[in-house]
């Protein structure tokens, strides 16, 4: 004889006990030969489609939208002038710019001490409300949105995903070559035009100006995983973006925009970020004490419901391009289910997320 | 200001909070105040667990979003070790202030700085579960972590322990990882430029340095870890730190 059963409908025992539910769909008790399949109907290592379309804002020079399944973030890159009159205790560039430009990696890792010191990059993200039930209108930034703004931020000048000889404007650029063609020219608050001949006056090659990049995301609707959403905006929006030609104009003394001409920025690599929670048998997992633990799954992209559910998490960011796997960021926290062990067979499902994101982002 | 100096640390230095402790290491010198179980605010009452709240305050200013990363991260992962389970409706509330952090003399140095900051983990992590142990809040395990970093030089890579702000500056990668006292790996941030090969390397340096397993009692052995036991072993200065402050409570026995 057995009980009798209740029957509840599967949204509302999702409702009620989240974690036996997740667990259920995980064990497929009905068929143990299946693969362990989510609530979502995805497979433990399955991501969600990812759609990256760029170039969606007209007055922002570059901008990207990044669908993840039901995360759906909006990246707009503004490029505003920063005259290094403005820049507190700034220290000049020394040498001309042939030398500065043409430095190898040294150049590099000097230049990331310029972008850090003078904020030459400033993200910020914002969680909209109404993307998820738990952001309230009218709240001061949320822990969560504080976290991820330092990630991109960290990560940004980590990767070196922006030179900063793209961001610098420089007093004498290349005498004759470019400084003459280009249309109208216009100051960056658009006030005056102007059209006018820059004879050699020979001056020593300074940096006069930099440009700082306002990256900003806004997060339209929220469904978990929203580091790898933010991370691929980001990305998608850096290679979009084009900035105005600027160069010095020594008979006004300020630096003026081209309003025709335009940059691309010289974005290195292609930093992929990729996201896995850890689904444990025990809720409230037990922190490893020597006994046996229960079972854990590794879920790939999380969404909302999952990442309620789960304490620890681990994201790495890989960038294949130069066809090895070079790791650019580990962050793993809240537990010790992921050990030396599952560290490195991440890179593996790493590498292959890099692949997808790479075709997403043509 | 190197790591070549032996951590140092003293319990109880605060009267009125439940458990306080003092760390300083590297450079680095950070106080913890923990009080807890108490009331917590409605918001963040949990049914069946205790909250732990961290607050990170910064050595000058502030603090900003940066301090918000190392608070979240430390939740989370002081979460695991304190028994959660044991006080329902409560909160324990851990305060970490950063007291003296070593300068870069090569540049100046931003008062707020919204990039993260490995080297301070270790410090924030010990002094956390020291001032924990020192409040008596049950834990089914310690956590000691440490932070490396990989530096190019003379066209060979070297690791370096406890890095000082200019290592971290020119370091191709930086790494900060925790481990329990059972040897799991509770924590693991790394940013940079790396392998898995190199992660793998670092891994097992890290390993050696927060849980080196028990040295043995025979005196052939001891000779032999001789040299090993040149660095600082964190789990054996914890246990011998708690040791002595048992000691010195127990004294009028």
């Amino acid at each position: 004889m057995t009980a009798p059963t209740i029957k509840l409908p599967a949204p509302l025992f999702a409702k009620l006990s989240p974690h036996p539910f997740l667990l259920r769909n995980l064990t497929s008790a009905a068929d143990p030969s299946l693969p362990p399949a989510r609530t979502n109907g995805r497979g433990t290592q399955d991501t969600r489609p990812l759609h990256i379309k760029a170039s969606s804002l007209s007055h922002a020079h570059g901008s990207s939208l990044v669908r993840l399944g039901d995360t759906t973030v909006l990246c707009g890159v503004r490029g505003e002038l920063l005259p290094v009159e403005r820049i507190p205790q700034f220290r000049p560039v020394e040498g001309t710019r042939e030398d500065v430009e043409s430095g190898g990696d040294d150049g590099v890792i000097a230049g990331r001490g310029e972008m850090r010191d003078y904020d030459l990059l400033v993200p910020n993200i914002e969680l909209a409300t109404g993307s998820a039930p738990q952001f309230l209108p009218g709240v001061p930034p949320t822990a969560l949105a504080q976290t991820l703004s330092t990630r991109v931020y960290s990560l940004l000048h980590s990767t070196g995903l922006v030179g900063v000889r793209d961001l610098r404007v420089w007093c004498n650029p290349k005498k004759d070559g470019e400084g003459k063609e280009g249309g109208e020219d216009v100051k960056m608050e658009g006030a005056e035009e102007e059209e006018e001949e820059q004879d050699g006056v020979l001056e020593e090659d300074r940096v006069v100006a930099y440009w700082v990049l306002y990256i900003d995301l806004l997060f339209v609707s929220f469904d978990g995983n929203p580091f790898d959403a933010a991370w691929a905006a980001v990305v998608a929006a850096l290679r979009n973006t084009r900035l105005p030609v600027a160069r010095w104009d020594p008979e006004r003394e300020m630096v003026v925009c081209s309003r025709t001409e335009r940059r691309k920025l010289d974005v290195r690599g292609l930093p992929v970020a990729c996201t896995a929670a850890v689904f444990e048998e025990k809720e409230l997992g037990e922190v490893g004490t020597g006994v046996v633990e229960g079972r854990h799954w590794l879920l790939l992209d999380p969404d909302r419901l999952e990442e309620t559910l789960c304490r620890e998490a681990i994201t790495m960011v890989v960038d294949c391009s130069d066809g090895e796997t070079r790791i650019k960021s580990i962050e793993k926290q809240g537990g010790t289910s992921i050990g030396r062990e599952l560290v490195r067979g991440f890179a593996g499902i790493a590498e292959k997320r890099w692949q997808e994101v790479k075709k997403a982002m043509k | 200001m190197t790591a070549t100096t032996a951590p140092e640390a003293a319990l109880g230095v605060l009267p009125r909070s439940d458990g306080s402790a003092k760390y300083s290491h590297a450079g680095y010198t950070v106080t913890a105040s923990v009080n807890g179980p108490i009331e917590a605010q409605r918001r963040d009452e949990h049914a069946y667990e205790a909250h732990v709240d961290v607050i990170v305050r910064p050595a000058a200013g502030v603090g900003g979003t940066r301090e918000r990363h190392l608070e979240a991260l430390l939740q989370a992962s002081l979460s695991q070790l304190i028994l959660v389970k044991n006080f329902p409706r409560s909160l324990i509330q851990i305060v970490l202030q950063v007291e003296d952090s070593p300068e870069n003399d090569y540049v100046n140095t931003k008062l707020v700085q919204a990039s993260l900051n490995f080297a301070i983990m270790p410090a924030l992590m010990q002094t956390a579960v020291l001032a924990l142990l020192s409040a008596g809040v049950p834990m089914r395990a310690t956590a000691t972590a440490t932070a490396v970093a990989v530096v190019h030089q003379d066209g060979a890579k070297r690791t370096i322990v406890e890095p000082s702000p200019r290592e971290i500056e020119t370091a191709e990668s930086v790494h900060a990882l925790a481990f329990t006292s059972h040897g799991g790996l509770l924590l693991a941030e790394s940013e940079g430029d790396f392998t898995v090969k190199e992660w793998d390397d670092l891994y097992e340096t890290a390993k050696g340095i927060c849980c080196r397993s028990a040295p043995a009692k025979e005196g052939m052995a001891m000779v032999l870890d001789d040299e090993e036991s040149a660095g600082t072993d964190m789990r054996q200065f914890l246990r011998s730190t708690m040791e002595s402050k048992v000691a010195a409570d127990l004294h009028w026995k």
